[in-house]
């Protein structure tokens, strides 16, 4: 494996990335048309190009932006094809697969048209757009759970086994959850073994896992859901967080109470977030926080050995942090938030 | 006449800087092919970084001439 030839391709796919001083030229830019325009001066040209054909507006950006991004992905697969860092690449593309599949879920469960869940699909990861399109094509979610188990795609096991609690239910939640932990069990599972290429992916996935299953407990406690329902909807396998500690946060009566918890954690920086946001329920800040550590963290990568994956989890935060930053640049515009507002939003790395 | 060491010792001093020069490049070149593929404009500077490595080959071939040429 050539890691040289990897490294040094990701780098140069880095150096094409926005920089802070361009995406601070994209917040200034007073509309979505003079936006637009600033887009076609980056890399993103000429997906805004093929965007204009079909949509306008925010809708258009985020064509161009999953346009861009699934290319991204697929072009990094194609010049790692049939090498070991596959393996590695695919771990994290297999979570677009997911999200997809959460997102054709959802579609199909509030009854929205083909053409609205297509539109909010990224291709990105090893299921293409031909096999997304069919999926879309079922009537209802037994049939797209029916369709992944006639394909033999792995996501279909955890669907099969938790699909007659939904239907008993109703509850997607429960769904997306077994997904969720599917993939993750998936992932650990293939980066077990010693190494020190598997310790990176094992240690940002089990950083996500906790930040996920933090996520998870903070919007249990703000809705007052009971303890044991919600242990349902927990990971296991985070870094931070085994079983016990998880049950013990969940057992706690506030969002202050998890804060203070944290204090003696890696998640000690949420203890900076105002008190006012922290006594209103306000999760959404404590999110955005949770979501700045994990990006830096694996942003942070690239400061890792060179010969190594370090440099393509590296990539994959940075990209995925500067499409973020972009559509969060692109919605602001359409509500008018002012420029002190939009820059509070931005990650910048 | 010339003893069979003479030969030996310049051989061995040119092939260590030639396999040397030939693992470098290999590596700097998989590199390079990596940059160049994203920044073609950086094709002049991965050009002289592989030829750099050519000073490893050119000292085993002093080596091996000063051995021949001195060693009596």
């Amino acid at each position: 494996m050539d890691w040289g030839y990897i490294n040094a391709r990701m780098r140069g796919m880095k150096s094409h990335l926005l920089d802070k001083r361009a995406l601070d030229n994209l917040v200034v830019q007073p509309d979505l048309a003079s936006l637009m325009a600033e887009l076609e001066k980056t890399p993103y040209k000429n997906d805004i190009i093929e965007a204009k054909v079909q949509y306008s507006g925010v809708l258009c950006i985020e064509y161009a932006l999953r346009k861009n991004f699934s290319r991204t992905f697929r072009k990094i697969l194609k010049f790692v094809r049939e090498d070991e860092a596959e393996r590695f690449i695919t771990i994290f593309l297999h979570r677009w697969d997911v999200q997809n599949i959460k997102t054709i879920l959802r579609g199909k469960n509030i009854h929205i048209t083909n053409e609205e869940i297509l539109d909010c699909l990224v291709p990105a990861g090893e299921l293409d757009e031909a096999t997304l399109i069919e999926l879309v094509r079922q009537p209802d979610i037994r049939a797209v759970i029916d369709m992944l188990a006639t394909w033999q795609i792995v996501y279909s096991k955890p669907l099969t086994e938790e699909y007659p609690a939904f239907a008993k239910s109703g509850d997607l939640a429960l769904l997306e959850c077994a997904l969720d932990e599917f993939y993750y069990a998936e992932a650990l599972e293939q980066v077990k073994t010693p190494s020190y290429n598997n310790g990176l992916i094992r240690n940002i996935l089990s950083l996500e896992i906790d930040v996920v299953n933090l996520r998870t407990i903070l919007r249990m406690i703000r809705d007052r859901v009971d303890p044991k329902e919600a242990e349902k909807f927990l990971i296991t396998g985070g870094r931070e967080f085994d079983r016990r500690k998880l049950d013990h946060l969940l057992a706690l009566h506030s969002i202050e109470e998890v804060v203070e918890e944290l204090k003696t954690t890696p998640f000690r920086f949420l203890a900076d977030i105002p008190a006012p946001a922290l006594r209103t329920q306000k999760i959404s800040v404590i999110e955005k926080q949770l979501e700045k550590f994990l990006v830096q963290k694996g942003v942070g990568a690239f400061l890792g050995d060179p010969l190594s994956v370090a440099s393509v989890i590296g990539y994959f935060w940075a990209k995925y942090n500067e499409i973020t930053n972009i559509r969060i640049i692109s919605r602001c515009k359409t509500a008018d938030f002012s420029l002190d507002q939009l820059k509070e939003e931005l990650v910048y790395v | 006449m010339v003893s069979w060491e003479v030969p030996i010792g310049a051989a061995i001093a040119f092939a260590g800087g030639a396999i040397a020069t030939g693992w470098a490049q290999s590596r700097i070149g998989a590199a390079g092919a990596g940059a160049i593929a994203e920044r073609p404009e950086t094709a002049g500077s991965i050009i002289i970084l592989e030829a750099i490595p050519e000073t490893l080959v050119i000292l085993g071939f002093v080596v091996a001439s000063m051995i021949i040429l001195m060693v009596k």
